[in-house]
């Protein structure tokens, strides 16, 4: 198994056939792309997380650390409800976008797999944008 | 005579039946490994050599098992990293003199945060760290086999193990730290 130049490729899926130069064009933009989504879902899990640690009133995160005491010091048990609610909910988001993360990051995988150099190149160089992109919006809030 | 008939004969038969042998041994080869997603439960190998599933039971069992594999993965990683934070003891200051923009003396600090070498702690991190890359191998290779069901599996469960792991972890963590 070595690395081949080639303009006949399948990716994937059984629909996901390349016989032309056209098609490989395409399927390496495709590819790129996906690359490039890649790196943007890791910037914006930890933007998430930051934004709802921030939205989330603070009194909110310290009972969430002591939940082992009976009851809690607040008197509006109602208002922490809803936001032990709103904080299940931003989690459970949290918990989606990482299955989508690990499920593209296997897909870019598999695209490797194929030892088609054109995929390879396109995989590289959308990780390579993506993180010129992207990173730089990490410190920005 | 008659032989040297007989003898010539035969020989254009068999060039035909070789390469038709050939051409089905040829596909055969070929299919073994799938380069596309498919649902399927019939042999379908799986990491180890005697370890081929054939039926439905065979197929759930197989899904569980790596459903808690990748679940296992998530945890471990947590659990590193909350490792890490505790045992990192040794904070050294290292102030030295810089010079400043008018000819002033500046004090630049260096803030250093490590752990030992021979240390327990640091050994351990290597232990766990090997089982990390081992696990996330496996978890590779069974997402290589392109079954549809194992797939689902390794996704599920590591949408689940992030679930159930990073609960607590997002509340108490630095938000400042990069993302892994």
């Amino acid at each position: 198994m070595h690395f081949i130049f080639s303009d006949e490729v399948v990716l994937l899926f059984d629909f996901w056939r390349v016989h032309s130069p056209a098609g490989m064009a395409i399927s390496v933009a495709v590819v790129l792309l996906l690359a490039v989504l890649y790196e943007g879902i890791k910037v914006a899990k930890v933007k998430l997380l930051r934004h709802a640690l921030e939205s989330l009133p603070i009194p909110t995160s310290q009972q969430l650390m002591e939940e082992t005491d009976g009851e809690s010091a607040s008197s509006d048990s109602l208002s922490v409800g809803r936001s032990h609610l709103r904080w299940f909910l931003c989690h459970f988001g949290q918990s989606l976008i990482h299955v989508t993360q690990v499920v593209i990051g296997y897909f870019m995988m598999l695209a490797v797999m194929s030892y088609n150099t054109w995929i390879f190149l396109g995989v590289v160089v959308g990780s390579a944008v993506g993180y010129y992109l992207a990173y730089p919006l990490l410190s920005m809030i | 005579m008659n032989h040297s008939h007989h003898s010539v004969a035969p020989p254009h038969h068999h060039p035909t039946t070789a390469t038709a042998h050939s051409h089905s041994g040829g596909d055969g080869h070929m299919m073994s490994m799938p380069m596309t997603f498919y649902f399927g439960i019939k042999d379908v190998e799986l990491l180890f050599s005697g370890l081929v599933i054939k039926t439905a039971g065979e197929m759930a069992g197989a899904f569980v098992a790596v459903f808690l594999l990748a679940m296992f993965y998530e945890g471990l990683k947590i659990a590193r990293e909350s490792l890490l934070r505790k045992s990192q003891v040794s904070i050294r200051y290292n102030s030295m003199p810089v010079p400043g923009p008018n000819g002033t003396i500046l004090m630049e600090t260096h803030k250093t945060v490590g752990q030992q070498m021979l240390s327990f702690p640091h050994l351990l991190q290597t232990v766990l760290h090997i089982i990390q890359v081992v696990i996330s191998y496996f978890l590779m290779l069974i997402f290589m086999t392109y079954n549809g069901y194992l797939c689902i599996a390794v996704a599920a469960g590591a949408g689940t193990g992030y679930f159930l792991f990073s609960w607590k972890k997002a509340v108490v963590v630095d938000i400042t730290e990069h993302c892994h």
